[in-house]
């Protein structure tokens, strides 16, 4: 054990040994790792500061059920007790808008009330307005109701006022997939960068890899330290990765802090949980070391 | 112990560096190897020290049969043979000291005995306070010892020097086989090859000659 822990130990020397021989190289195969880590981890920021904003968004989404011109005040209390009856699960409230009522909400608008005087007639119809409960999947929930409301007689159009939210998880699906082809470009880089890496460290290395195993090394022995130099970039790219994406958040939050307030909402940028941020920088380094090993038993075979 | 039997080496299809090569050596022996320029000394001396397999016929180092040693094993026959090839082969980027280490490094040895054994190996070859310089800092003879010092350190049973003494001049390398005498004298089997048979036949107890990959073993017969 005391032997095995010495070998490692003399492995991480030399391969810190061999980073500070080239400093120049060696920090630039990090920061050029770096910089592609910022990008997922940035995208996964974004990410998951969105999914609560959009959980936020979606816990009034309402429904509007136009009814039909000949629709009767009896038919229109029967469609609201049907509401309630089939779809009580996700109805928080439903109450009925008078065509009257809606047309005194629109005139007590100053924008409206002038074109409105150039109607002869009102031309809103009567409709129920439904407010869903909030639930895992608000879009979902309203897509599904539109559909069936849609069906019933009396009832002319349903909107669904949430439309947006649903865009908004749509989209948030598609940066969820960019991010999964971005983390495997990422992996790629990696891989390519520590392997070009190594390979130019064993042809550095050349005599020193000959005179070890002149003097008895094992092929562990000689690969060990190259195993360390792949972690070590991994583990210097994954530090510097999170405190350039931790730098970029400052302006990015800065300009979103305006536009969300813009909109009433209160958005702030996160970087991802700690311990994701470790699971992620742990398989950076296990990627470094393998593409070290890869590179290493390719590039010593003298 | 080292033993020969039948041994042929070639590289590709060039012609035979060694034919038939037939030998034992007993613990203990100090045995010079000799033979003109291109003869195949250096490649009989790898052979011995496990850095090249025979092409055929058997050598058998210290009980191992190399020619039948998986290539994970022989790392570790090498640790009991101190070899000492034509080039130093030192790692200039290093320390003397840090040079003569390597070998106990390997060994995975701890660090205040591996210390202790490197010191005393760098005085017996006189290289007491030399510890901190580069072997580029250090005279040719210098960088000889330092080979020396880092093939002993290990504490081998047989010791292999390929012309450990060319480009030297006569005293430095009285000193390096001194040194090797000594070693010598305390039960380390030793093979050198060399070009100076007057230096040689000082040290040796016995030569083997080889000329044109054909072998003579000149059985207690000083060069």
């Amino acid at each position: 054990m005391n032997r095995w822990l010495r070998h490692h130990r003399y492995a991480l020397r030399v391969a810190l040994h061999r980073l500070r021989l080239h400093p120049f190289s060696s920090l630039a195969n990090i920061v050029v790792i770096a910089l592609m880590l910022t990008v997922p981890i940035l995208g996964a920021a974004v990410l998951e500061s969105s999914q609560p904003l959009a959980r936020q968004l979606a816990v009034t989404p309402e429904l509007t059920l136009f009814l039909a011109p000949q629709t009767s005040a009896a038919d229109q209390q029967t469609l609201l007790a049907r509401i309630q009856k089939e779809s009580g699960d996700h109805v928080a409230k439903a109450r009925l808008l008078p065509r009257d009522q809606a047309m005194a909400q629109l005139r007590a608008d100053p924008a409206w009330a002038q074109a409105l005087d150039a109607l002869p007639d009102n031309p809103l119809p009567d409709a129920i307005v439904v407010t869903l409960r909030d639930s895992a999947s608000p879009a979902q929930d309203a897509a599904s109701l539109t559909q069936t409301w849609q069906q019933w007689p009396g009832v002319a159009h349903v909107q669904m006022d949430s439309e947006w939210v649903r865009r908004l998880e749509s989209l948030l699906s598609f940066v969820r997939m960019g991010l999964g082809l971005l983390a495997i470009a990422v992996a790629v880089v990696v891989l390519a960068t520590v392997f070009n890496t190594v390979r130019l460290q064993a042809l550095t290395q050349r005599e020193e890899i000959a005179v070890a195993r002149l003097v008895g090394a094992t092929e562990s022995f000689v690969r060990r330290p190259f195993l360390y130099l792949g972690a070590l970039t991994g583990l210097a790219a994954s530090g510097v990765a999170v405190l350039l994406a931790r730098a970029a958040l400052v302006p990015l939050n800065a300009i979103l802090g305006h536009f969300a307030h813009s909109y009433g909402i209160e958005w702030v940028i996160h970087l991802p949980a700690v311990p994701d941020l470790v699971l992620w920088g742990a398989l950076i380094i296990i990627l470094g070391a393998v593409a070290a090993r890869l590179s290493v038993t390719r590039h010593t075979q003298f | 112990m080292i033993e020969f039997q039948h041994v042929f080496k070639s590289f590709g299809r060039s012609r035979n560096i060694l034919a038939d090569v037939n030998f034992h050596i007993e613990p203990g022996e100090f045995i010079f190897v000799s033979g003109p320029s291109g003869a195949g000394k250096s490649t009989l001396l790898k052979l011995v020290g496990g850095l090249e397999p025979p092409s055929r016929g058997s050598v058998t180092v210290n009980g191992h049969r190399i020619d039948r040693l998986p290539a994970r094993a022989r790392p570790y026959l090498r640790r009991t043979v101190g070899l000492i090839l034509q080039d130093a082969h030192l790692l200039f980027d290093r320390t003397a000291f840090d040079n003569v280490l390597l070998p106990l490094n390997v060994t995975g040895l701890d660090r205040g005995t591996a210390a202790t054994r490197a010191r005393a190996a760098m005085e017996k070859v006189g290289l007491r306070g030399k510890e901190d310089l580069r072997p580029i800092e250090m005279s040719g003879g210098e960088q000889q010892r330092l080979a020396i010092a880092r093939a002993i350190v290990g504490r081998p049973t047989i010791l292999i020097a390929d012309e450990p003494t060319a480009n030297l001049d006569h005293d430095s390398a009285v000193h390096i086989m001194d040194v090797f005498r000594d070693f010598n004298q305390v039960g380390v089997t030793t093979l050198i090859a060399s070009h100076d048979t007057a230096l040689m036949g000082h040290y040796a107890q016995r030569t083997l000659h080889i000329d044109g990959g054909r072998f003579n073993d000149l059985a207690g017969v000083p060069a």
